[in-house]
């Protein structure tokens, strides 16, 4: 490969590293001519970097979560009052499914990968992940599911049978319009691109940690997202199964939750479950492990027990396979199977419990600094604690039926997820923008960011306990003050609560929003480690270069960045400054590799992605358009294989009259 | 709420007492007597599971306490004053193992508690009486089968009202005729799924006479949120009574008649789904209802003894004017059987929504009942459609339906 590197000098910016190779384009390989254009719009579409990749993750799943967000503002006015009127039955039950599929699938998973594929690299010293075309191919993959899942609204409505999709009520008869098409295929689509983002990431993982770093010197988020990555690959396999039996019943007439033909529609409450429970810790992992990162950084103290925390980590990955069940304490699976669930699931409560003490004894006796960014995960931990208490009220399968299917669920796995995920993930944008944009977020506003959303998340989902607790069903369309109760603390009240709330949370989350235009508006660049940082990805410029670092970082420690600041006094065990993240930045720089080789953007993960979506539309709209899909796949299968990842020198332009290319491939 | 009267054991008084404090600080706020609340047992089965939540709640209530102070300290004492870098401790392995096996030792007495409840809860063997439940899309059916120590001597088909005798126990054996449905009367026990292809046991039982309110708790489609139902505990005097009334047999309204007139218009479209026990046709055979036919599920209520139960159409309607229902629902336990008993008279019904229902049923609840719309389900109903009845046979079917007693 040394036929292909190019030269780079650290004072050079990558776009315009001068090329030694005279190229002429007849001679490339493949089945066109490969991009190497790397400005404008076509830097985007065709990139494989893996932090351009995470950044437009980042963006769709924000779009996303907006989209969601409103859904559930929909839900919570039709609720606001009894016998509520903005929205029809079946409006409604459109909208609460797509809520939760938008927000797991669209907006949290996505989100994940969106800070897993920008800082993983970052965190273990490479220059990208394993596979990037492939990475390229997972983001596409999930947009075009995206858009699937939603362009369902504008052709004859969306799925209407909830996010779990139980049968037989999906079936053909009971949910006629194509909504439930489209979110099996969407669902499919987007299952493939996680499925190919764990892959890649676990290889890269084991394969491209910088040389010293061990995995117990592995940063704890980079732990959580590998396990997380484990998770998706043996889980998305049974919700795949799941969706293809379903896709057949629905598409092909084949009967698998077909009961009059004598199937048995608990087959797929099993494996949308087997799925679904390891996808909650798909879920809330990530944002473990990004708190797991600011927790330390703001108390000036290393993660308390790290093996405890990676190993509960770990272990909740584990049971998570083994708890399913107890989302269907009601289902009739008999009481030697509630009981094993039962004790299961409180089991699992265990290494989740290590987790928070490890948090709070990793804040005592620091010295805390309340960034915004640290109060969304001191946020985290609280109210995550809040929904895991709850949780344990509902392991006990007999006070479970009472709860399961009232609003004490709803308030629950909100506390869980919003409480957990969503602070986990906006504590990550706070600590982590500088990093990405090289600017720093307005701490006034987060802290009104935060506030808001605090306010507004306990407003919101605090009174759904009580009315869980007081018998209110979840997924009606409207409440009636026949079963609301008797004073002034009824339904009526509480719902009313929970439904200002949800705006107040909405306009906490607008103060995000605004924070990042003024963010951006400012012209003030942010410092190279502005929170004196302690892992690997501060160890470069911010944003970081597009080969991330200029030589291959040495680690000798767990927080290699903080001990490469810092060093301890032997015997009082004090910690002086020896170095600043400029000094360090400086001597990397100074000693940069030189002829580093980096992969080039590629045409086919865009059109591989748009191939598949079109087959997937094939499957509702008929033969004719799926084989136009299969095309499309297969052209772009080839194209794929026949174009070596790393651009041939062929492929780049002669080098322009002032002795630069005007296109090249990055450091290509 | 009623704490102190349920308790049954010194054990529980100990631990009610404990647990009262804190639930009355947590529950001041919520104590409205919700008719679900999940928290007002009326039978022995909630109040077993009502036992396990007095341990649960009161135990997460204590440890999300003391994990707060804890955090609110470390907040406070470790706020950033200056102080210096701290030691970079990684951690103690010995508060890590103690602070892994405290909770593990809380789990385990409350795993031994949950144990304990899973089975109690699955035994039937002491079942007294037993009841076919199945749900259909969006209402229940009742089936009581024949049971002589029940003073049942034929089948009894009732629907949205489950009526039972207080302090028997009672098996319901559920199951589904289309999608999953689950049932669930808080007061009596937790809930339990019908699910087509399998029949699910529940154990009811009721202390006393009252009207115990429940609600379709698995999603099952358009009109999920308006599958309610009420489960009915009367005295077991009261319950022959309720017995020997669905048994009576049928008898014509008198001839000319409004109410007869409605008995022509109930053959004529009616009796497509609706069974009246004993109704015969003009020619003298009995009138068959074929819902099997028109439904998608099979079946659409019985309507034998119709103005018996108080509420119509999933339980989402009342059969009573306003102030009649709460005559009956705010009845106290000694007199509700007989008020109850007393069923639907012309004074109390609530005609309007009855009308309005007969007018045009889909436009009163959400239903796949339009006609044109029917191609997925093979031309059948998923619900009742528009019968186009004009105004003089409402006012007729009205008066027939009045004397289904």
């Amino acid at each position: 490969m040394s036929s292909n590197e190019l030269t780079l000098t650290p004072s050079q910016s990558p776009g315009l590293v001068k090329s030694p190779l005279s190229i002429s384009p007849s001679g490339s390989l493949g089945a066109v001519r490969r991009p190497v254009n790397t400005t404008g719009w076509r830097e985007w579409l065709f990139t494989v970097d893996h932090k351009k990749i995470g950044i437009m993750y980042g963006c769709v799943a924000f779009v996303f979560f907006i989209v969601g967000g409103v859904e559930a503002l929909f839900i919570r006015l039709q609720l606001a009052l009894p016998d509520g009127r903005i929205l029809s039955a079946d409006k409604y039950n459109q909208m609460f499914t797509m809520h939760a599929t938008t927000m797991i699938f669209l907006f949290a998973m996505p989100m994940a990968a969106a800070f897993a594929n920008y800082f993983l690299p970052l965190q273990i010293g490479a220059r990208d992940v394993a596979f990037p075309r492939l990475n390229a191919l997972s983001f596409w993959l999930f947009v075009s599911g995206g858009l699937i899942l939603n362009a369902s609204w504008f052709l004859g409505g969306a799925a209407d049978g909830g996010w779990f999709m139980y049968a037989p009520n999906s079936g053909p008869v009971f949910s006629p319009s194509n909504g439930v098409d489209f979110w099996v295929l969407g669902l499919q689509i987007a299952g493939i691109a996680s499925l190919i983002g764990s892959i890649n990431l676990i290889v890269t993982v084991l394969n491209m940690r910088a040389p010293g770093m061990t995995l117990m010197k592995m940063p704890v988020f980079t732990w959580m997202i590998l396990v997380v990555q484990f998770l998706l690959v043996f889980s998305l396999p049974v919700i795949t199964v799941a969706l293809v039996l379903l896709m057949f019943q629905r598409s092909y007439g084949a009967t698998f939750f077909d009961v009059s033909q004598g199937a048995d529609p608990l087959l797929w409450q099993h494996l949308f479950w087997i799925f679904g429970h390891p996808e909650v810790y798909v879920l809330i992992l990530p944002g473990f492990g990004i708190i797991s990162e600011v927790l330390p950084t703001f108390s000036r103290k290393p993660l308390f027990g790290y093996p405890f925390v990676v190993f509960s980590g770990a272990s909740i990955g584990l049971v998570g396979f083994g708890v399913w069940a107890h989302h269907m304490f009601a289902s009739g699976l008999g009481p030697v199977s509630v009981a094993v669930f039962s004790m299961a699931t409180m089991a699992i409560a265990i290494p989740t419990g290590v987790k928070i003490f490890n948090w709070l004894l990793t804040m005592w006796g620091g010295k805390i600094w309340y960034s915004a960014a640290m109060k969304f995960a001191i946020g985290l931990v609280i109210l995550f604690t809040i929904g895991g208490l709850s949780g344990v009220t509902h392991a006990v399968a007999p006070s479970d039926t009472q709860q399961t299917d009232t609003y004490y669920i709803v308030a629950h796995f909100h506390y869980v997820l919003f409480g957990g995920m969503v602070f986990g993930l906006f504590s990550g944008f706070y600590y982590w923008w500088p990093k990405v944009f090289g600017k720093m977020l307005n701490e006034k506003l987060g802290s009104w960011n935060f506030w808001l959303m605090v306010i507004g998340m306990n407003l919101t989902f605090g009174p759904m306990h009580i009315l869980g607790l007081q018998g209110q069903p979840r997924r009606m369309y409207v409440w009636t003050e026949a079963r609301a109760g008797e004073g002034f603390f009824n339904f009526g009240f509480w719902n009313l609560v929970s439904s200002i709330g949800s705006f107040v949370l909405s306009v906490g989350v607008l103060f995000f929003i605004i924070n990042v235009i003024k963010t951006t508006r400012n012209p003030e660049r942010a410092p190279l480690d502005p929170w004196d940082a302690r892992t690997l990805e501060w160890l470069t410029t911010s944003p970081p270069k597009v080969h991330n670092f200029d030589r291959i970082p040495v680690v000798h420690h767990l927080d290699e960045f903080f001990h490469r600041k810092y060093v301890e006094d032997e015997t009082t065990h004090a910690m002086t400054q020896i170095a600043t993240g400029e000094d360090l930045m400086r001597a990397e720089e100074a000693a940069a590799d030189t002829g580093i080789h980096m992969p080039g953007p590629s045409y086919w993960p865009l059109l591989l992605a748009i191939g598949v979506a079109v087959l997937g539309m094939g499957v509702i709209y008929g033969t004719p358009i799926m084989v136009v899909g299969a095309l499309v796949v297969l052209f772009s299968s080839f194209g794929w294989v026949l174009e070596p990842s790393v651009p041939e020198p062929i492929d780049f332009d002669s080098p322009s009259t002032d002795g630069h290319t005007k296109e090249i491939a990055p450091l290509g | 709420m009623d704490i102190v009267n349920n308790v049954k054991s010194s054990s529980h008084r100990i631990r009610n007492s404990i647990a009262t404090v804190i639930g009355i600080v947590a529950l001041s706020g919520c104590a409205t007597n919700a008719p679900q609340d999940t928290w007002q047992p009326k039978g022995d089965n909630a109040q077993v599971i009502n036992n396990l939540q007095w341990i649960i709640f009161p135990m997460a209530g204590v440890v999300g306490v003391l994990v707060f102070a804890f955090a609110a300290y470390t907040f406070w004492k470790f706020n950033d004053r200056g102080q210096p870098i701290p030691s970079q401790s990684h951690g103690k392995p010995v508060v890590e193992i103690i602070l892994t096996i405290i909770p593990a030792l809380i789990l385990t007495v409350v795993g031994v508690f949950t144990f304990r409840g899973i089975f109690e809860l699955a035994n039937t063997e002491d079942t007294e009486m037993v009841i076919n439940v199945t749900g259909q899309q969006w209402w229940w059916e009742y089936d009581y089968p024949a049971q002589d120590d029940q003073g049942i001597t034929q089948p009894i088909i009732s629907s949205g009202q489950l009526v039972i005798p207080v302090g028997t126990k009672v098996l319901l054996r559920e199951t589904s005729r289309d999608v999953i449905h689950s049932y669930w009367i808080p007061a009596l026990n937790g809930k339990k799924d019908a699910v087509p292809g399998r029949i699910n046991l529940l154990r009811l039982q009721a202390d006393k006479p009252g009207i115990f309110a429940g609600q379709c708790t698995e999603f099952c489609g358009l009109s999920h949120a308006n599958m309610r139902m009420e489960a009915i505990a009367l005295s077991k005097e009261d319950f022959a009574k309720w017995v020997a009334n669905q048994q009576k047999d049928y008898t014509s309204p008198a001839a000319g008649s409004l109410a007869n007139e409605g008995e022509g218009v109930f053959l004529n479209q009616c009796i497509r789904c609706h069974q009246v026990n004993g109704l015969k046709k003009a020619d003298g055979t009995p009138a068959l209802a074929a819902p099997d036919e028109n439904v998608y599920s099979g079946a659409a209520p019985n309507l034998s003894h119709l103005m018996s139960r108080n509420t119509f159409a999933g339980a989402k309607f009342d059969l009573l004017r306003k102030s009649c229902r709460s005559d009956v629902w705010d009845a106290s336990s000694e007199t509700i059987g007989a008020k109850y008993l007393a069923g639907v008279s012309e004074s109390c019904l609530n005609a309007t929504d009855l009308r309005a229902w007969l007018r045009n049923a889909p436009a009163m609840k959400p239903m796949y009942a339009d006609p044109a719309k029917l191609g997925a389900s093979g031309g059948k109903y998923r619900g009742m459609p528009n019968l186009g009845l004009t105004e003089t046979d409402i006012d007729k079917l009205v008066a027939y339906l009045l004397t289904l007693k």
